[in-house]
């Protein structure tokens, strides 16, 4: 699903967002990308939603290679990843059930099905009771379960969430934390990155990967053991 | 192209959200457009009048006959049927002349009663093929008992002068309404671009197609541009209305075409010119807006 070999993103400026990075990520995986601010988590997230090309080596995110990667091919990876932002990225002025809807629109999908999955979501997250509420009035939890439904709904092979929980108190950030979870499938794989790392300490079942100065460290790789 | 027809009614509500984001832009515009537009229409109406005077004088093309008192009538009209290109010759006798032009002045006709006697001389009405007048009058001028050949050529050619400017200044004016609507619809597109980057950048994240994000930037374009050009429509009424009362009063002779023909010939034009400038404009406001990257 997610191969690196020696990858390595590097700024104009001349510093290294990644270095040589190589990892494998196989679908059906949840991972965890943990580390400090700047360390590199958001540029792997870039490279992955093919914002950043590769400056050296070679990216293959669901068998597109992302340093050769056309506007177009770049356009379908994109309708099959769900990303969760650390700032939502809603729409304002539109409605719960809106911001959902929009990221379905542009796929062949039909406007009976399209409507049942947006409900079915926004369920899924414990909203199906704010379906027609500004998003401006919602709380930060509220807003980001939103926009986990905007993702889900679209039933990603890949679910990447750049630091969910950034703007949430423990108790909300384990709530979203579950959530991400709780839509790992046999062909999704959730990626997560977070700076908390105590949020995950007991986190079974999974992959963690720490990244630090740009270089990306598989930390604990633990499966079998359902959390 | 399969989720266009599923998104129409996305399409105007985001067109709504457009508008209420921006609301003085965009009143601006289509205000600013709608004058634009008008005095567009008033050429086009111009034009209209114009050309219809200049068909109508075609199609009645005739020369007036004066001849003198020992003429023979009946031999000089056989002698005019004769010449190429005379289609028709009718006598008109002095009270019948007096009649026409009590006709031709209306409510200032009470002028021709002031005279004692009637002014007007008989003559014969001569319906000629237009392109001909220079031949026939020549020609009508040599036969005896021919006093004076009056001819409206000179007029004929004062309103073909006219129109010809007229259509000059129009095509002008066209070009100069055409910069103007694609340069404030552009602009208004460009602005609104501009306030929704952040929208456009996430549905660009969420691998929406450029058709599907710039679409309602498109469809904000060609309404404000057709919304400008209805408000010019409802001016052009109102002022051509005016002037049609205006001409039928004082100045009768002047043909005008209906005015039911003369406004369905004005709208059809402003609204086909007002959807295709939108369309241009939108475009042109899209294209300059549209980053290389993603």
């Amino acid at each position: 699903m997610i191969i690196a070999k020696n990858l390595s993103l590097r700024y104009k400026d001349g510093t290294y967002g990644l270095e040589d990075v190589n990892i494998n990520i196989t679908p059906g995986e949840i991972v965890y990308i943990t580390g400090q601010s700047g360390s590199g988590k958001t540029s792997f997230i870039k490279l992955l939603l093919g914002m950043e090309r590769p400056s050296s080596g070679e990216l293959f995110v669901l068998g597109n290679s992302m340093d050769k990667i056309s506007e177009k091919e770049l356009r379908n990876l994109r309708q099959q990843i769900g990303p969760v932002f650390q700032d939502f990225k809603l729409l304002d002025g539109r409605t719960v059930n809106e911001n959902v809807l929009v990221g379905m629109r542009f796929l062949a999908i039909k406007k009976e099905e399209m409507y049942e999955r947006a409900l079915k979501s926004l369920e899924k997250v414990g909203l199906s009771h704010k379906v027609h509420s500004s998003v401006e009035n919602l709380s930060y939890g509220e807003r980001q379960r939103v926009a986990i439904a905007r993702s889900v709904a679209r039933n990603p092979k890949l679910i990447i969430a750049d630091e969910p929980t950034g703007n949430l108190d423990k108790k909300n950030s384990l709530i979203i934390l579950e959530l991400l979870k709780s839509f790992r499938g046999p062909e999704t794989t959730v990626i997560i990155t977070t700076h908390a790392t105590h949020l995950i300490h007991d986190e079974k079942d999974c992959i963690h990967i720490q990244v630090d100065d740009g270089k990306m460290t598989l930390k604990e790789v633990s499966h079998g053991i359902s959390s | 192209m399969g989720f266009l027809h599923n998104n129409i009614g996305y399409y105007l509500k985001e067109v709504k959200t457009l508008v209420k984001r921006d609301i003085s832009s965009n009143l601006l515009s289509v205000i600013s457009l709608a004058f634009i537009f008008f005095i567009l229409a008033l050429v086009f109406s111009l034009g209209l009048s114009s050309n219809f005077m200049i068909t109508q004088i075609e199609e009645q093309a005739e020369i007036s006959i004066y001849y003198t008192e020992d003429a023979n009538l009946d031999s000089l009209i056989e002698d005019l049927r004769l010449i190429p290109g005379v289609t028709d010759v009718i006598p008109v006798d002095e009270m019948t002349a007096k009649e026409e032009m009590t006709q031709i002045l209306g409510s200032e006709s009470r002028i021709v009663d002031l005279f004692d006697h009637n002014p007007f001389s008989p003559y014969l009405d001569v319906a000629i093929q237009l392109e001909s007048v220079d031949a026939i009058s020549e020609m009508a001028a040599t036969i005896n008992g021919v006093e004076q050949v009056r001819d409206n050529k000179e007029v004929l050619q004062k309103l073909q002068e006219i129109s010809g400017i007229i259509r000059i200044i129009g095509l002008f004016i066209l070009l100069s309404v055409s910069i103007a609507t694609l340069v404030i619809t552009s602009h208004l597109i460009r602005q609104g671009v501009y306030l929704n980057r952040d929208s456009i950048g996430t549905l660009k994240l969420l691998g929406a197609p450029d058709g599907f994000i710039y679409r309602p930037f498109l469809v904000n374009g060609i309404l404000t541009s057709l919304l400008a050009g209805l408000l010019s429509l409802v001016m052009t009424y109102f002022s051509t209305s005016y002037l049609y009362k205006q001409l039928s009063g004082s100045l009768p002779f002047i043909v005008l075409p209906s005015f039911s023909e003369h406004m369905s010939t004005l709208i059809l034009y402003t609204l086909f010119l007002s959807i295709l400038l939108g369309i241009f404009g939108g475009l042109m406001g899209i294209k300059s807006t549209k980053p290389k990257n993603n």
